[in-house]
């Protein structure tokens, strides 16, 4: 309990840190919206009306107490271009980056995990080297490389086989399911491939380890099969480090769909930080990235403790991980 | 179990026998535990099999979703008829169209959601709108506007005199977008249901083509609506739902009051496709009929059976401003000097070359405009010598710094920067964010060189405000504007507009690298897409497609 309350308090502390940091940051980006509203026909004094109307010159300190005040309230304000609810905005676009999140982590699973316990498991010198040689071409594939090679071969009009759409996302966006799906698949890949090779070498790496331990050769001593051992002991025993891994290659993500989203003109949640900040609608982009770090800071929270519910070693208290369980 | 039973009941006489037994139901348990495992574990097969089954089932899946993918496509191309769907680049980041800059917006709403007083045609010129007739005093200060009868918005609200008379007021009350360039204009007044009349400060030439634009909107006096995400206009469409992230639906309007301007078809699309091979790969997949710009090289690949592809003239000016309040560029033989010293030539090819040379600021669609590009045309040498006369040389160049918005891409800048070395200028590229240049060159004026689209038509204004970014101040020039407003006859005011952007010209406030000129492409099937000035009237109520 103690450990969850004190992982509680210091996620509020680095919250509102967080909140000062942005706030503070984005102050200094020269520009400001109601220049960028007014456009290029403007005179100065319709510039100086607008900063009113949108209480921009108002001192620093009230700002940023006004809009503290509506996060404790759970109101993340409204954007002073598109003059919607920032949670809405936020929504709509985190309906695409994070199904393409989901999508992308699970191929990199289904490419990392199985490829990094055969490179462990095989004895034969050549496969190792394959294996070897994979982790690190696939790691150096940057998924802007890798996204313009997969709308060559595969998308639909330009490509070598028309099977995916590579641009954009449906108009009508989940209704049709399917549709919205494929248009996810080329993006997801290329983040994939790249995601993959990490958590290869991950597992690679935390497996290597295992084997070394005595528990495997202990495992292999009662009989298993040095395969069993390794899968069944060696694998469990790095769990608590691959899931710190896979937590941290969610997080990086969330950032690295965002060159994707580029790429294949997704309207995810990079491109709404790109344009709001283009905008400098301030207001929307301080809570777009509290938000996001707020999720990151949450996913470290979730790791943490999957670790400690995972490795019982980590506790002095095992009282307490029965009851994070 | 069985070993500490025999511990606690019988000493050393059953010791050998119960230790046996014990041993050998300890072994005999060891063993089945140990051969469990290796039973359970010893079958890989079902592994191999797991994944063999994870991989089948994956492949059907995406199998599958391609199917339904290609199902819809299908089926959406069967039920096309009724929607065309058009791609644009640039998006309105709201609907707000009385407070938000940008040409999106206006291309978009004017005419097609909102409808101004007068209308503009493909040709640039005024046309009848919500007035079907006006009269205009002898002096030029008073317009008497004749309205057409039960014209309704969208939300089923009569249009009277009272809405358009309360529009024009509020935007001068509350200096709405574009109340600047109506500046002459003192207030509106209903005379009765269907007659509003414009009383003027001082005559302006100029103002019935001002209120094709925003100026001139209509707007519901009576509703109250969230401006930035709905609207409520007279125009033929309605917005049905709208995302600056992908697109905008338009909606035909079932309330429409107008006869001549009835929807062809019922539901426009508008994507917004900022990348342009993006935009291209849509059109050749269908999901877009028409492109409304389409990179003009890009183009070329289009194939010329399926997809017309035109070029035509647009207001888009790429001024490269010379900061006449900076002491290095007061010096007239230095901005003399880069004009002569850019090849416009190159630039305009490196594009695609489809773009016009512009010697001067007004475009081929406004009035008042004369081909300048004689006034300096591309001489190296001539340049190398006025830059000579002002003091500087290759071994002592003048270093200058060019500051523009990444939207225009890195060609331009690098292109100037070579062509202007070999007349001695050492450019300096400052590459900034569009909201960056709005604050560093457009507000504060601090600036040495600037390049920017100004896409705007009838925008020579700029030249005559001192205060305005080029801090460009000729009395000579806003004389001649001055009479160009107040002058009653249309060729009159033509002459005066010459001049004066002549004498603009020969002062060398700026270089006019090139009007941009608009390519669009759109499928054969499409009919009713203006091929002129649709990046700033584009009336969508005549769009369809041949199905």
């Amino acid at each position: 309990m103690r450990f969850v309350a004190k992982r509680l308090l210091l996620f509020i502390a680095a919250l509102v840190g967080l909140s000062i940091l942005v706030f503070l940051a984005l102050r200094v980006l020269p520009g400001d919206v109601a220049a960028v509203m007014a456009g290029t026909n403007a005179t100065a004094a319709r510039i100086a009306a607008l900063r009113t109307q949108m209480g921009l010159d108002r001192p620093l300190p009230v700002q940023y107490v006004d809009w503290l005040g509506g996060l404790l309230h759970g109101d993340l304000g409204i954007s002073a271009i598109s003059g919607r609810s920032v949670v809405s905005q936020v929504g709509a676009r985190a309906a695409v980056t994070f199904p393409l999140i989901v999508l992308s982590l699970a191929i990199a699973l289904l490419i990392g995990l199985p490829l990094g316990c055969a490179a462990v498991i095989t004895r034969n010198r050549r496969w190792r080297g394959l294996f070897h040689v994979l982790a690190i071409v696939g790691g150096a594939i940057t998924a802007l490389w890798s996204g313009l090679l997969l709308i060559l071969l595969f998308s639909h009009g330009s490509g070598l086989l028309g099977l995916f759409p590579s641009q954009g996302f449906p108009n009508d966006g989940w209704k049709d399911c399917g549709r919205a799906m494929a248009s996810l698949v080329l993006p997801a890949l290329a983040t994939g491939i790249t995601a993959g090779a990490g958590i290869m070498r991950y597992t690679r790496a935390a497996l290597g380890d295992a084997a070394q331990s005595q528990a495997v050769s202990m495992a292999m001593a009662c009989g298993m099969t040095r395969r069993q051992a390794l899968l069944r002991v060696g694998l469990r025993l790095s769990m608590p480090q691959l899931v710190s891994v896979i937590g941290l290659t969610f997080a990086q993500m969330i950032t690295g769909v965002m060159v994707v989203e580029n790429l294949f003109a997704l309207p995810g949640l990079g491109s709404m930080l790109i344009t709001d900040v283009g905008n400098r609608d301030l207001i929307a982009v301080q809570s777009e990235l509290f938000l996001l770090a707020a999720f990151f800071l949450l996913l470290g929270l979730a790791v943490d403790m999957a670790h400690h519910a995972l490795d019982p070693r980590l506790n002095t208290a095992s009282d307490d991980v029965q009851e994070v369980l | 179990m069985t070993a500490s039973h025999g511990a606690y009941g019988n000493a050393d006489a059953t010791t050998t026998a119960t230790s046996n037994a014990a041993s050998s139901n300890g072994a005999a348990s060891t063993d089945e535990s140990l051969n469990a495992r290796v039973r359970t574990s010893k079958s890989p097969r079902p592994n191999k099999w797991g994944i063999i089954i994870a991989a089948v089932v994956a492949i059907a899946i995406i199998v599958g979703a391609v199917a339904i993918f290609n199902g819809r496509n299908a089926q959406q191309s069967a039920n096309k008829a009724d929607t065309v769907t058009i791609g644009l680049k640039l998006a309105p980041p709201s609907l707000d169209i009385r407070r938000q800059s940008g040409s999106a917006i206006e291309q978009v709403l004017i005419g097609n959601v909102y409808e101004g007083l007068v209308s503009r045609d493909s040709d640039n010129a005024v046309q009848p709108g919500l007035a079907k007739s006006w009269d205009i005093s002898t002096d030029g200060t008073t317009y008497t506007f004749h309205l057409n009868r039960n014209m309704t918005f969208s939300n089923g609200d009569a249009l009277d005199a009272d809405d358009v008379a309360w529009s024009i007021n509020q935007l001068k009350e509350k200096q709405y977008y574009n109340a600047n360039q109506v500046e002459s204009l003192s207030k509106a007044e209903a005379l009765d249901a269907n007659t509003v009349r414009i009383t003027l400060s001082s005559p302006d030439s100029n103002l019935l083509w001002y209120l094709t634009g925003r100026p001139g909107l209509v707007f519901d006096k009576d509703a109250t609506y969230n401006a930035k995400t709905q609207a409520v206009g007279s125009g033929p469409y309605t917005v049905e739902s709208f995302d600056s992230a992908s697109k905008m639906v338009l909606k035909a309007n079932p309330k429409y009051w107008g006869t001549a301007h009835k929807p062809a078809t019922q539901h426009v699309v508008i994507d917004f496709i900022t990348d342009d091979n993006a935009a291209v790969n849509a059109l050749k997949s269908g999901d877009v009929d028409v492109l409304s710009p389409v990179n003009a090289t890009l183009a070329k690949s289009l194939d010329a059976n399926t997809y017309h592809v035109s070029a035509s003239d647009g207001s888009d000016k790429f001024v490269l401003a010379f900061n006449c309040a900076n002491k290095k560029l007061a010096d007239k033989r230095v901005r003399q000097a880069i004009r002569y010293g850019i090849n416009h030539k190159e630039i305009i090819a490196s594009r695609g070359g489809v773009d016009a040379a512009l010697g001067g600021p007004i475009p081929s669609v406004d009035p008042g405009y004369e081909d300048l590009t004689g006034l300096y045309p591309y001489d190296v040498a001539k340049a190398k010598q006025l830059m000579r006369e002002a003091g500087y040389s290759i071994s002592k160049p003048l270093k200058l710094t060019l500051t523009y918005a990444n939207t225009y891409g890195t060609e331009l800048g690098d292109q100037l920067k070579s062509q202007l070395a070999a007349i001695s200028i050492d450019l300096n590229i400052n590459y900034v964010e569009f909201s960056t240049w709005l604050q560093d060159v457009h507000a504060n004026g601090d600036y040495e060189l600037s390049l920017v689209d100004h896409a705007e038509s009838h925008d020579f204004y700029k030249w005559t405000m001192p205060e305005y970014y080029y801090h460009y101040d000729n009395k000579d020039v806003q004389a001649l504007y001055a009479k160009a407003l107040a002058a009653n006859d249309e060729k009159e005011s033509d002459e005066y507009l010459k001049q004066a952007a002549k004498t603009v010209s020969e002062d060398a406030p700026a270089d006019w690298l090139f009007g941009y000129r608009v390519t669009v492409a759109y499928n054969k099937g499409v009919k009713g897409f203006p091929d002129k000035l649709s990046q700033t009237v584009l009336p969508l109520w005549q769009i369809s497609k041949a199905e």
